[in-house]
Order: C-alpha cells, then sequence, then structure tokens
C-alpha cells in the first residue's frame, strides 16, 4: 500500500512539473504586469509589431499610452516570419487586435480576418492606404523607399567639390564618378548586399516597378510572352548593376559579404555607394557614421524619368482583426489607437521623433528625420516615388535570389539569369488583387 | 489479487504510464494525424478553410525538383556526416580511455561543443569560415583560404559538415567511451596473455563486445543528420544560391514561407518515412550483429 502511495505522489509530481513548463513562448510586455487587463477592468488590446528595430519604443509607448488612455496595451514581436507567426496566432484562436504586416500579408489576409476601416478619419490624409475588395483595412504605418545610399562626405573628401546626386542620374556620369574615386584612391567605391530580400525582393523588383505598366509586364511574364533578356528597363538596371559589381569591395567573393561589414564600410566612407533603402539607417547608425548621407534615384542611362525617382510607398500596414475573438470594444480601442498615431501630438511624435519613421499621412510634420529618411521624405513630397508592386509570390525572394545570386557571383550571365526569371514567372502568377 | 486481471493491468498502466501515454499522444500522435489530415488540403497555414484537395500535394511533392535535389543533398550530406562523426568520435573514445594524463579534461573538452546550440554554434563557425580563415589565408597568402569556402557550392557542404562532425563527436565520443569501459578486463587481459597486439584487441576484443555503442550512436547521428535544420540556418541560410537547402529547410520554407501548408506536410510526411526507414533498418542490422560475451 505505501508503495502504491508512493508511485501516485511521483505521478502527481511529475504531472505537476509536466505543466509548469507550459506557458511561456512570446516575448511580450504587459502594460501594468497583469496580464490581459486583469481586474482593472479596462479594455485590453494586443497589438504585433513586425519593425524589430522599434520595439523597444513600441513597448515604453504602450505603457505610457495606457496610463493615459485607461486601454491596456500589450506589444509582441517575434523573429519568427509575419505570417508565420500570425498563422499560429490564428490557429490558437488568439489573434492580436492590431497586426503590423507587410503590404502582401493586407491582400492575403484582408478578406477573412481584417475589419473595414473606410469610414475613419486618417484614410483621407493618406496616400498609401491599402483597400482591398473596395474596403480600406491597412493602415500604413510609414513610408520607406529604395535607391542607391551615397555616403558625399567620403566623395566629397576625393573630388573636393560638393556632392549632388542630380548630377549624376545617368549611368555614364555615374560610371565617371566612380572611376573617379578609384583614381583618387578609394580602390571599391560599392558595396552589394547578396541577401535575397535585396536582390531579388528590391533591385530585381525595380525593374518590373520601371516598368511603363508593371502589371501588364507581369502578366506577360506569366504568360511566357516577355522579352526579358532584350526590354530595356531590365538592360539599364543590369546595366547599373554591372557597374556596381564590378566597384564591389567584395568582388572577390560577393555572395560572403555580410551586411553589416557593407553598413560599416558605408557609414564610415571606405565605399561610398550602395544600393539599399532608409531602413538601413538603423544599423548604420550603429557605427561611426557620417550625417552627411542620401538616398538617390538607381543612375540609369535611359530618358524615361525613372532615373530621377525613388521606388517606395506605404510600408508596414495595421490591420484590425475581424473574428469574434476581437470585442467590438477591442476594435473601438484599436481604432482609437490608429487616430492617436495621426492625430494627436503625442501619437505624431511617437511615430516621427521615437520611431524615427517618415509618416504617410500629409497632416504629420517631420523635421527630425534621419539623413536617409530625409531623402525619402523630399522624394515623395515632390512627387517623386515610384509605387511598390506588392504582389509577388512568397516564393519570389528565394527562387529568384539563388538565380541572382549566381549572376552576382559570376556563375550565369544576363541570358541565363533572364531566363531563369521567365522560367519562374511561367509557373507562377502573381498575388490576385 | 488477482495480478491478471486485465482490469488491474489497465489500473497499473495508467498509474504508471498513463500521464506519459497522454502527453506523448497530445504532442505526437494527435499532431501526426492532423498533419496527416493537412496533407489532403491546399491551406495555407492562416485561412480558415482547409479545401480538401485529395492527393494533389503528394503530385505537387513529386513534382517538387528542388524538394528531391534538397532530399538527395541531404543524403550525401548525412552519409558522410555520419561516417565522418562516427570515426571521429571513435578515435577521440579511444584516446580518452587509453589512460592518458588528464583524460576526463580532455572528455569534459571535447563534449562542450555538443553543449552549445545549433544556432548559435552556426554564427560562431560562420564567423570563423567567413572572417577568421579568410584573415589567416591573406596573411600567409594561401589560396585555398583568402576566399569564404561559404560562398561556394561544394565549400558550403563541406562547412556544414565540418561542423557537424564538431558538434557531435564529443558526444558520440560518450557513448562509444562508455562501450569501451564496458569491456571487461580480464577478456582483454586473456586476449593479451594469448599474443593479441593493441590492434588486434581492439578489432576483434573491444569492437565485437561494443556493437550496442555503435547502433545506438549510428542511430543518433543518422537520425540528427537526416533533420538537420538550426546549424543549415544560421551557418549557410541555404546560400550560395539555394544550393545547401537542406530536406527540413526546404520543407519549413515550403509550408511557411511559400504559404504551401499541405505540400510542405507531405514533403514533411516523406521526409518522415525516409528517416524512419533508414533508422529502423540501420537498428535492425546492427542488433543483429550485436555479441553477448
Amino acid at each position: 500500500m505505501r508503495k502504491k502511495l508512493l508511485a501516485m505522489a511521483l505521478v502527481t509530481a511529475m504531472t505537476v512539473s509536466l505543466t509548469a513548463c507550459g506557458g511561456g513562448g512570446d516575448s511580450s510586455t504587459s502594460a501594468n504586469g497583469g496580464g490581459s487587463g486583469s481586474g482593472s477592468g479596462n479594455v485590453a488590446i494586443t497589438i504585433f509589431n513586425s519593425k524589430i528595430e522599434v520595439q523597444d519604443q513600441f513597448e515604453e509607448m504602450a505603457k505610457e499610452y495606457s496610463a493615459q488612455k485607461g486601454v491596456d496595451v500589450e506589444v509582441y514581436y517575434s523573429s519568427d516570419t509575419v505570417s508565420a507567426h500570425l498563422a499560429t496566432r490564428y490557429s490558437a484562436n488568439d489573434p492580436y487586435t492590431l497586426s503590423m504586416v507587410d503590404a502582401k500579408d493586407v491582400y492575403s489576409l484582408a478578406a477573412e480576418h481584417a475589419a473595414d476601416l473606410s469610414d475613419q478619419d486618417w484614410v483621407k490624409n493618406t496616400d498609401y492606404a491599402i483597400s482591398v475588395d473596395g474596403k480600406v483595412v491597412g493602415f500604413p504605418v510609414c513610408v520607406e523607399a529604395r535607391g542607391v545610399i551615397y555616403n558625399a562626405e567620403a566623395i566629397e573628401a576625393i573630388t573636393g567639390s560638393a556632392f549632388n546626386p542630380d548630377d549624376y542620374k545617368t549611368l555614364d556620369a555615374f560610371n565617371g564618378l566612380l572611376e573617379q574615386l578609384v583614381a583618387g584612391g578609394m580602390t571599391a567605391p560599392t558595396g552589394i548586399m547578396k541577401e535575397d530580400w535585396s536582390l531579388a525582393g528590391h533591385f530585381l523588383t525595380e525593374t518590373y516597378e520601371q516598368q511603363p505598366d508593371v502589371d501588364a509586364y507581369i502578366s506577360a511574364l506569366h504568360a511566357g510572352t516577355a522579352d526579358v533578356v532584350n526590354n530595356s528597363k531590365w538592360n539599364a538596371m543590369m546595366d547599373t548593376f554591372d557597374a556596381l559589381k564590378q566597384h564591389n569591395y567584395a568582388a572577390s567573393s560577393p555572395v560572403a559579404a555580410e551586411r553589416e561589414v557593407s553598413e560599416q564600410k558605408l557609414a564610415e566612407g571606405e565605399i561610398a555607394f550602395m544600393f539599399g533603402g532608409n531602413w538601413d539607417w538603423s544599423m548604420i547608425n550603429a557605427y561611426d557614421y557620417s550625417e552627411n548621407m542620401g538616398l538617390m534615384p538607381v543612375p540609369q542611362n535611359t530618358d524615361d524619368g525613372s532615373n530621377e525617382k525613388l521606388v517606395g510607398g506605404g510600408s508596414k500596414y495595421f490591420f484590425i482583426d475581424s473574428s469574434e475573438n476581437t470585442s467590438e470594444e477591442q476594435r473601438q480601442a484599436a481604432k482609437d489607437f490608429l487616430n492617436w498615431l495621426v492625430f494627436e501630438e503625442d501619437g505624431n511624435a511617437f511615430l516621427t521623433e521615437k520611431c524615427a519613421l517618415v509618416p504617410a499621412y500629409s497632416n504629420i510634420d517631420a523635421s527630425a528625420l534621419d539623413p536617409l529618411s530625409k531623402s525619402v521624405k523630399k522624394y515623395a513630397d515632390e512627387g517623386k516615388l515610384i509605387d511598390n508592386y506588392n504582389f509577388l509570390p512568397d516564393d519570389h525572394f528565394s527562387i529568384c535570389g539563388a538565380a541572382f545570386q549566381k549572376y552576382l557571383a559570376d556563375q550565369s550571365d544576363r541570358a541565363v539569369f533572364a531566363a531563369d526569371i521567365e522560367k519562374y514567372w511561367s509557373s507562377t502568377a502573381p498575388v490576385e488583387h | 489479487m488477482d495480478t491478471n486481471s486485465m482490469s488491474y493491468k489497465s489500473k497499473q498502466f495508467l498509474m504508471f504510464a498513463g500521464v506519459t501515454t497522454a502527453v506523448f499522444a497530445a504532442v505526437v500522435i494527435v499532431p501526426f494525424i492532423y498533419g496527416l489530415y493537412l496533407t489532403f488540403t491546399s491551406w495555407d497555414g492562416i485561412s480558415t478553410q482547409k479545401p480538401f484537395v485529395g492527393f494533389a500535394n503528394y503530385a505537387a511533392t513529386f513534382a517538387d525538383g528542388a524538394y528531391w535535389q534538397a532530399l538527395g543533398r541531404t543524403m550525401i550530406y548525412s552519409v558522410i556526416a555520419v561516417i565522418l562523426v562516427n570515426v571521429v568520435a571513435f578515435i577521440l573514445a579511444f584516446l580518452v580511455t587509453s589512460g592518458v594524463k588528464g583524460q576526463n579534461f580532455f572528455r569534459a573538452g571535447f563534449f562542450v561543443p555538443n553543449l552549445i546550440g545549433g544556432i548559435v554554434l552556426g554564427y560562431i563557425w560562420k564567423f570563423v569560415f567567413n572572417r577568421a580563415f579568410v584573415a589567416l589565408g591573406e596573411s600567409l597568402s594561401i589560396g585555398a583560404l583568402s576566399t569564404s569556402w561559404l560562398a561556394t557550392t561544394n565549400g558550403a557542404m563541406l562547412c556544414l559538415i565540418i561542423v557537424s562532425v564538431w558538434q557531435y563527436a564529443g558526444y558520440m565520443m560518450l557513448i562509444y567511451v562508455a562501450g569501451f569501459m564496458s569491456v571487461s578486463a580480464d577478456v582483454l587481459e586473456a586476449a593479451r596473455i594469448d599474443g593479441c597486439t593493441n590492434m588486434q584487441s581492439i578489432i576483434h576484443i573491444s569492437v565485437p563486445l561494443m556493437v550496442s555503442s555503435f547502433v545506438q550512436c549510428l542511430f543518433l547521428t543518422i537520425t540528427r543528420c537526416f533533420m538537420v535544420y538550426d546549424v543549415n540556418l544560421s551557418l549557410t541560410k541555404g546560400e550560395p544560391f539555394n544550393s545547401s537547402v537542406m530536406a527540413a529547410m526546404h520543407v519549413y520554407n515550403q509550408a511557411f514561407t511559400y504559404k504551401n501548408y499541405g505540400t510542405g506536410q507531405a514533403e514533411a510526411l516523406i521526409l518522415f518515412v525516409v528517416c524512419a526507414v533508414v533508422g529502423v533498418l540501420q537498428v535492425y542490422i546492427g542488433k543483429k550483429a550485436e555479441v553477448s560475451a
């Protein structure tokens, strides 16, 4: 009998320890340390943040916002891909009230999961909101754009004259400058990020986005009628890529180049140019950077005006969950939060000063931005932004990125690369929109 | 008390294994069956609808060239890594049981790499391959080292194998050490009296007596190599040009990145079957070779 008791006791102990191991999971901060509004009687909302560089700011804001507005806000971040992480939350019937996702995720999620925001006041203050089926569902968090990042200080140290990016719109002029830099002692003035999201997600995508009619071009690619290798936009962009590649500091083994190293070299003026976007500032500012930097359009030998524009637009979108797992009060609190971001001073300051984001709303003033974001704002204000193409299938990065890496590493030529892209699109359709 | 009755037996079972069985069912059996169900749907991982598509995912799996390439690559990697891990582990085990000075220290030292998680290990070695080796190669002008191995197709695979050997050899060494210790001293002494050389006594006495260690080590290394993901992710991330994507990574990408959950699940199932067949076969053959002293 005693043995039996002992055995039972052991079993119980082990069961308890086992259940104790459960729980845990995502990192989160609770506004008042007490979980989802337990006991306080306040409405509790959850926010999913997918911009790692502003997670600290979001957590701090959640505390202040909760104290001020009497709404418990919890902010979560996950290092998983956005869709994979949201998938786990949706399968657990525990979606976030507000989720910050990429534009393509809005298109794939909105029909089933996003609440209609068409009646919100901020809609008329932005050009970047996303509508699906005639309803506004995506709240743009910021504006981001890509182009060639330059370090003017490093350039001026060699040329001796002020650097004005407008003088280098054409590839010929740009090449001339590169030669001048090489002659002046900067043996390799450029860097290239080998990451697939940069090569295929940004540079290759720009060859689509600069087409006169991007949807028609993609449809032609899908139908197999686009002649990539003879396409003038493609060739203009790839000519510039060749110039960047030729002067790449990591030319001997370009696919081993590490992003941190490239960003550091650029920040400190060891190289002068790299294709990127204003999000790169969050890495550049980790080093001994020069203030005199900026973002310029990709130089090209073309006269269609695309070499005077950056490519970009709204980036990162909030949507509000529409399922029954979120109550009407929570949805209203989430809408109030979005209005707070756009229409209240504290909210504006949070976006532009604390998070250093380029605002997507005409009423928000932003004067204290970082150098790259300043360039983006300048081009955006002048209407010189080419729209993002947000409808790439999810495997575009990976498959076309691999093809682009081969080109970068000189393991294929432009004709092979073009054929790879045609092959990819022949079996893949863009996201429906 | 009738110890043979059904109710007594089931009570005993429930008391001792009930909880574990329930937990095992909850975290392994049920997800497995649910996963099997998902292979027949075209679920994207997040939608509320799971349309039934029959065997379309299996058809897609067989048509997915990248998957079969990844699987073939995983096999090559596994064969080389398994052999190297076990050879190195066996030699290490022999050395640290042969009575060298400070052998306990060496045992601990060789085991340490296994305590570092695969992700961290991958990042550390990435630094070594990308920076340390390159710096060394440039300063000593050794051509083979002056560019990063991770940038070439075969180099990346080689790096993966090196890191796996480094990671697992210490762990397997412990099992082989236990094997060496279990060979009783009198048998070895008898062999020596009969005129066995050191080499002969290892090959003809120790090795046959420690077959169970080999079975265990091979099983562990084979399954781990087939399922490799963490080192793959942090060391090469499938680069260059997706040429070092292993089967598990392809499955993850297919299911979560490309949002073809059903197809990814079907591919995972095939990976599981391959793994299970190889593992069981290996244990079956190994068990047959076991002898008892």
